[in-house]
């Protein structure tokens, strides 16, 4: 009896003690939070912004942008004298590391924005995204501009803290079977399997469109890696493999059994328009990225390549040309206030290419035609904003 | 009491002052931490429009989830229940089939019979001595969908079950499985009945319990009265060219993460039932002997009962293990909670609420976990009188 009475004074002391504790904690958190508000105001900016906490978070991340409006991205690219792109290193055709160089479409168009803004093609630092934290890294400002083969939705426009701007690609969803599958249709695969790769828009079109069609909706299985895809692919653990077009004919074409073994289904079943991203709530880097993008749209409606655009800028007369070039001879160069320097065009076409070009060295080897990705005068999708 | 007179130190050196300040101290800068922390979180979240509720529950989900009646137009919650439902089928299944195992595997370990011990041995230093990730992905392709044949070649042994690298499929009750978890549940009351009275007879008069031969056959009575209650149909599974309708399926990617994580964390349990057998006092095995006690009737009535209590606390913490690696199912394509997490967060849900909500699901499922342990320990400890 007397032990356990000995046992209850121990507890009571103990209790006390944490009692003590917790309400001197809930003093000191008191003040803490007090002091917050105090310095806030007459250290910081001024009051009504609540910039201080995000500026914090900038400067332990080293010091870079955070800002709660426009400019600050750009601002900081120019200091940082490189562009932080979000990009990928395992796509064929639109994103591959080859010697340790980014090659492809996508990292084409990184190029493009960092000759746009900083005038050096290479400026570049590329940062390999997985599908699932790809817009984390943009929002938490790992990366200043997302381009990934990203498809532009309603969703990821509102919730992800992403805008996004000009489509560089006008893809379209499809499906790939082996070629001795005597798989012929998307009907032929009602009820079958079909992978995808795992936290894209595709896992989603596959369900609808057969739905649609008013077909069993075959198995949806996603892999987070498309090398893993492929192995279950040719283990036969599928039948079908979907996803954007483009990709399809990049997985084809260096398919270890040979592209002949594949077949890919004519028809898209979704519209799948992939676009650049930046984070929300800084207007004018989207516009600086927006222009970069256009700029390469721009100089293949004037018929500009990086061959021919000094010896184009030389001999022209258009006064449309020589502006867009930044070239104005004795006349005034046209600044638009867009924050870029008025020569990026130039220094675009001039170091990477006219969009044309860059389809060519890297999607027509896929054996994509340019279909929507023709400029409008050819029937295409492609329409230059003019730069006047 | 002599040394009382000399009065208090000053507050800056009382060691009960100073003890609470610093605990105040670590407190206060923690809380200080966390709140910058969580208030950079929401300053950033709202300047880049970013929901931080929990409203995106309600959204569609825009995946599928294979092996399932999930539609994509069906809320992100109905998916998070989806994914905990895989979790807990690996879970669950996991840690008996891994304490079975596991067991076996340990008294293996120290049988006197060469072949059976050096099998023990090899199987537990080869097997806890790879990361488990490798283990699942091994088990998925090089097991699941290699070793396994394709489904035009499906092995069908006497039409009854379908073995192929889409998913073994075997025969099935059909319309339900209620009847079949009532009878379970009746079952298991009548069996444990059963070997308490038994029990009690043999205290009683000394005659054998036979426990076993009473449960067994009332186990296997109820549960075939529970199958012909439910209508005796049998759903047999039928394949026609790739499509297998009928019976039920293990996936490759279940297969898998099953596997994997069985045989590893089988691995550590062989080892804590070992060593937990060997801390039993040897006294207690030479007195059994004396009193003419078979080996099996040594290890059941007064070896395991004593390793069990010191192997209880460690085989707890297996458990929890074995539940927080389920989440590297994400490796093998399999849906279970971390997974359909990171998928919706890639199909739009916002990064930070949706992986504080798993983070806590996580939380209660592992406090559940050792508090179910404890309360076994409890029961087991020794009752010192």
């Amino acid at each position: 009896m007397a032990e356990a009475g000995s046992h209850e004074g121990d507890t009571n002391v103990r209790l006390r003690r944490t009692a003590i504790i917790l309400a001197a904690g809930a003093l000191v958190l008191g003040a803490c939070t007090g002091d917050d508000d105090d310095e806030a105001g007459p250290t910081t900016d001024p009051p009504a912004d609540d910039g201080g906490d995000a500026g914090d978070a900038g400067d332990d991340g080293g010091g870079e942008e955070n800002g709660t409006e426009g400019g600050e991205t750009l601002a900081a690219v120019q200091e940082a004298g490189v562009v932080r792109c979000g990009t990928r290193d395992e796509l064929p055709g639109f994103a591959v590391l080859e010697a340790g160089e980014h090659v492809g479409f996508d990292a084409d168009f990184c190029r493009v924005i960092a000759a746009a803004v900083l005038g050096d093609a290479e400026a570049v630092e590329f940062v390999d995204l997985e599908t699932d934290d790809r817009f984390t890294a943009l929002q938490s400002g790992e990366v200043d501009v997302l381009v990934r083969n990203t498809t532009w939705t309603a969703t990821r426009d509102g919730a992800e803290g992403a805008t996004f701007l000009q489509p560089n690609f006008y893809d379209g969803q499809g499906m790939m079977v082996a070629a001795d599958s005597g798989l012929e249709s998307l009907e032929d695969l009602a009820g079958l399997v079909v992978c995808v790769a795992g936290g894209t828009t595709t896992e989603g079109n596959v369900a609808t469109e057969f739905t649609r069609l008013g077909l069993d909706v075959p198995e949806v299985l996603p892999f987070d890696s498309p090398e893993l895809l492929q192995v279950a692919f040719q283990e036969d653990r599928c039948d079908g493999w979907s996803s954007d077009l483009s990709q399809l004919s990049g997985f084809r074409s260096s398919y270890p059994d040979g592209p002949e073994s594949l077949v890919i289904f004519e028809d898209a079943f979704s519209k799948e328009p992939l676009a650049p991203a930046v984070r929300d709530g800084d207007t004018q880097w989207a516009q600086v990225v927006n222009w970069a993008i256009m700029s390469t749209i721009q100089a293949e409606e004037y018929g500009l390549t990086s061959a021919n655009v000094e010896e184009e800028l030389a001999g022209t007369d258009d006064p449309g040309i020589r502006q867009f070039l930044g070239e104005a001879g004795e006349d005034a160069v046209l600044d638009p206030g867009l924050g870029l320097p008025t020569d990026f065009a130039l220094q675009v076409v001039l170091q990477v290419g006219s969009y044309g070009e860059i389809y060519e060295e890297h999607i027509t080897p896929l054996g994509l035609e340019r279909g929507l990705n023709s400029i409008w005068s050819d029937g295409g999708l492609l329409y230059a904003i003019p730069y006047r | 009491m002599t040394t009382a007179r000399t009065g208090r130190p000053p507050l800056w050196r009382d060691v009960r002052v100073l003890r609470v300040a610093f605990q105040v101290a670590v407190l206060g800068i923690i809380a200080l931490v966390l709140g910058t922390l969580v208030g950079n979180v929401q300053a950033n979240s709202e300047r880049l429009g970013i929901p931080t509720g929990f409203e995106y529950l309600d959204n569609p989900a825009q995946f599928p989830i294979p092996d399932s009646e999930f539609r994509p137009t069906q809320p992100v919650r109905d998916a998070l229940v989806e994914g905990l439902a895989n979790t807990l089928r690996v879970v669950v299944l996991g840690i008996v089939m891994a304490t079975v195992l596991g067991v076996l595997v340990g008294i293996g370990r120290l049988s006197g019979n060469w072949l059976v011990r050096t099998a023990a041995r090899v199987y537990v230093e080869i097997l806890r001595n790879i990361p488990v990730f490798v283990l699942i992905v091994f088990a998925y392709f090089a097991l699941a969908l290699t070793a396994f044949p394709a489904i035009s070649e499906a092995w069908e042994p006497l039409g009854l079950a379908v073995f192929s690298n889409r998913g073994v499929v075997v025969p099935w009750v059909d319309g339900g499985i209620a009847p079949l978890v009532v009878g379970g549940v009746v079952a298991t009351v009548l069996a444990f009945g059963l070997s308490r009275w038994r029990t009690a007879v043999a205290d009683r008069t000394g005659a054998p319990a036979h426990t076993v031969r009473f449960a067994v056959p009332a186990v296997v009575l109820v549960m075939v009265a529970a199958w012909l209650l439910s209508g005796l149909a049998l759903s047999v599974p039928d394949r026609e060219a790739s499509s297998v309708s009928g019976g039920i399926r293990m996936t490759p990617e279940y297969f898998a993460i099953f596997f994997g994580l069985v045989v590893y964390t089988a691995s550590h349990i062989a080892e804590i039932v070992r060593g937990s057998i060997q801390a039993v006092d040897r006294g207690q095995v030479e007195a059994a002997s004396a009193l003419a006690l078979s080996g099996s009737q040594r290890l059941r009535y007064i070896v395991l009962p004593q390793s069990f209590r010191i192997a209880v606390p460690p085989i707890g913490n297996q458990y929890l293990n074995l539940s927080k690696n389920s989440t590297l199912g994400t490796a093998v394509g399999y849906f279970e909670l971390a997974r359909v997490t990171s998928i919706s967060v890639g199909n739009g849900a916002p990064a930070v609420p949706s992986y504080l909500l798993l983070l806590g699901i996580f939380l209660v499922l592992s406090l559940t976990l050792s508090f179910g342990v404890n309360v076994v320990n409890r029961r087991l400890a020794l009752v010192e009188r």
